[in-house]
């Protein structure tokens, strides 16, 4: 511990000199700060590019992945493309035939918070002469909504007029531009196995995501079942969300075992969103570090001049004896002092920053304001982090005056 | 030897730089406790190169060294900083005072880090030694505020905080006009002849060193004069 004497000491030494005192301190402050505000702003455009997919994308997905176990009755297929298949076997193989005890089963699992069934079937729309391929998709209406939130992203229209009829469907506000369509115009959608229906457009929405906007068509589920003449508990996708969306891969390994069909998390579904956020991360934290670093440089340097300006006293003070180790405790003590001041004023500025920054307002897809994550093991980080470098850019200032030769100082 | 308060014997020293010379040349003597003693000797002598060894604070010289008995050859740093505290007490040409803290806090410093006595005790002992030297009123002031005299009086009570065996003292009064010059002269013969501390001055001043118990003579790192 620090003696009370060299403590004083170290006192008397920080308010002699203010100014270059309040510079060290202010250096440490711009480090953390930043640190705070540059991991913050990173996090929230991880976050909101994140939550942008998952207006289309679910945390986990269920579906029936082709079963790649099952062996080629022709082995000698390496020239030619070869399908063997059983007529009667597609009923079993596309598709999940049981869904709705599978959602049944799943919706006793408290990890989860929403669970939805889909149809999603491959077709065409067509409106006068235009033709655009895209996703039909069976939904359940109040569940999807559940899901995806997908009532505040209604442009025109009115989300919950998809259930009065079978013939209602939901566009995404691209694809209606596309087909020069708006509310209350008809589209005809022509399946992949060439059933053609008409659709009256309900609703239009926009969700930020082309995948969604460009490119699909909501449907009644029980609608999609008659597109496709399939049984009432047919699904091609059960879509489950849980309420942390990070922890989606270990809750999908823990459901997977009652399950016959492939459970797939986000994460590994999408790596490549998964590698942006991670690279966003590295470089926030990159950046921000080098700011830290640079500040310790700042104070090296001033303790540096103080130990310089000090040699004197540091010569007196081993004369009167006072040894290396006090006169370490004294210097590294200053440079403690600037570190805990210049970290809690940088997280008080960090998160000052980070909370007018999160007030900007930027109407762009889903956003209203810049986005900003307030994580409390980013502000712990920045502080230990400052400390650290401040402590470590006054220790090898205050080793170099343990050093002083008082005589060499006292007689001139 | 118990009467002794520092003992040297056969003590060399060399400078290496810039080129190797030898500053002191076998140097042999004995001081009593509570002799008051004067080391003179013309610039380049080795008179304060000489009083640096027996302060402990310049150990690259060969030879023994005994103060208080106790042999300090071959002793750490920290082991000497912490002897220097407790038995030697210094007086410097300048006063090398700490300019941040009050006359009463420079006192007490030495004190605070030996850490005998309390902070209280200590105060006492600082105020004492501030009347004793006539400045007690400047007790409270930044010592930057005081005059030349005074901060050298400062330093006095400062070495005498600890109630050091042996005070070292390198040109005292080398700063001081005549008034302030025997004021100073007058407390060390008190602390010799009452307390029983020894002093140990180097000194240009002829009359400062004629009036002590003792004089020794350097020249060219030779002892030349030994005399009571």
């Amino acid at each position: 511990m620090v003696s009370k004497t060299n403590l004083k000491i170290a006192l008397a030494h920080l308010t002699s000199r203010k100014k270059q005192v309040i510079v060290a301190i202010l250096s440490v402050t711009f480090g953390v700060s930043m640190y705070i505000f540059m991991n913050g702003f990173m996090g929230g455009v991880n976050k909101s590019q994140t939550e942008m997919s998952f207006s289309a994308l679910a945390h986990i997905r269920v579906y029936n992945d082709v079963d790649t176990e099952i062996p080629n009755l022709i082995q000698d297929s390496e020239t030619k493309l070869v399908h063997v298949r059983n007529a009667k076997a597609i009923q079993y193989t596309e598709g999940i035939k049981n869904a709705e005890e599978i959602v049944k089963k799943l919706k006793t699992n408290k990890q989860l918070s929403a669970i939805t069934s889909q149809i999603n079937i491959s077709g065409t729309f067509q409106s006068g002469s235009t033709k655009l391929s895209g996703i039909i998709s069976g939904i359940d209406v109040e569940n999807e909504d559940k899901m995806f939130q997908m009532k505040q992203y209604v442009k025109y229209g009115n989300w919950d007029n998809l259930n009065y009829s079978n013939n209602n469907i939901i566009l995404g506000t691209g694809l209606a531009k596309k087909l020069s369509l708006k509310l209350n115009d008809n589209i005809t959608v022509i399946t992949t196995d060439n059933i053609i229906k008409n659709y009256k457009i309900v609703c239009l929405v926009e969700t930020g995501s082309p995948n969604v906007d460009d490119s699909k068509g909501f449907i009644k589920k029980s609608s999609a079942i008659q597109l496709l003449s399939k049984n009432r508990s047919y699904a091609t996708d059960i879509q489950i969300n849980i309420p942390d969306y990070n922890k989606a891969t270990e809750v999908a390994s823990t459901i997977r075992a009652g399950i016959p069909y492939k459970v797939e998390s986000w994460q590994e579904s999408s790596s490549q969103l998964v590698a942006a956020n991670s690279l966003r991360k590295l470089i926030a934290i990159a950046v921000s570090l080098t700011i830290i670093i640079v500040a310790g440089f700042g104070i090296y340097n001033i303790m540096n001049m103080t130990v310089n300006e000090k040699i004197k006293e540091i010569a007196i003070l081993k004369a009167l004896g006072f040894d290396g180790n006090d006169v370490v405790q004294i210097f590294l003590t200053q440079a403690i002092i600037i570190g805990f001041i210049g970290g809690f004023t940088g997280v008080a500025l960090g998160f000052g920053i980070a909370s007018i920054v999160s007030m900007i307002p930027f109407e762009v897809g889903n956003m209203d304001t810049l986005p900003m994550v307030f994580n409390k093991l980013d502000y712990l980080i920045a502080f230990v982090a400052g400390i650290l470098i401040t402590i470590i850019a006054g220790y090898l200032p205050s080793k170099k005056a343990s050093k002083v030769d008082p005589v060499e100082i006292i007689r001139g | 030897m118990k009467d002794l308060a520092l003992s040297v014997k056969n003590i060399s020293k060399y400078f290496h730089e810039p080129k190797t010379f030898q500053v002191l040349k076998n140097i042999s003597f004995d001081v009593k406790k509570g002799e008051f003693l004067s080391l003179i000797g013309k610039s380049g002598s080795g008179k304060s190169t000489l009083l640096y060894v027996l302060s402990t604070m310049d150990t690259d010289f060969t030879g023994d060294l005994y103060l208080n008995g106790v042999n300090l050859v071959g002793k750490s740093q920290n082991e000497l900083a912490a002897f220097r505290n407790e038995n030697i007490g210094f007086v410097f040409q300048f006063h090398y005072l700490l300019p941040e803290f009050s006359a009463i806090d420079n006192i007490m410093l030495p004190a605070l880090k030996l850490g005998k006595k309390s902070k209280e005790e200590i105060r006492a002992k600082a105020l004492d030694n501030l009347s004793l030297l006539g400045i007690k009123d400047h007790a409270e002031k930044l010592v930057s505020k005081l005059s030349g005299g005074e901060q050298q009086r400062v330093a006095i009570a400062r070495a005498l905080i600890n109630e050091p065996a042996i005070i070292m003292c390198d040109e005292p009064t080398g700063n001081l006009d005549s008034k302030n010059t025997d004021i100073v002269f007058d407390i060390f013969r008190k602390l010799c002849h009452e307390n029983g501390q020894t002093i140990i001055a180097v000194t240009h001043d002829d009359d400062f060193a004629a009036n002590s118990d003792r004089i020794i003579e350097l020249q060219d790192g030779v002892l030349l004069k030994n005399e009571y």
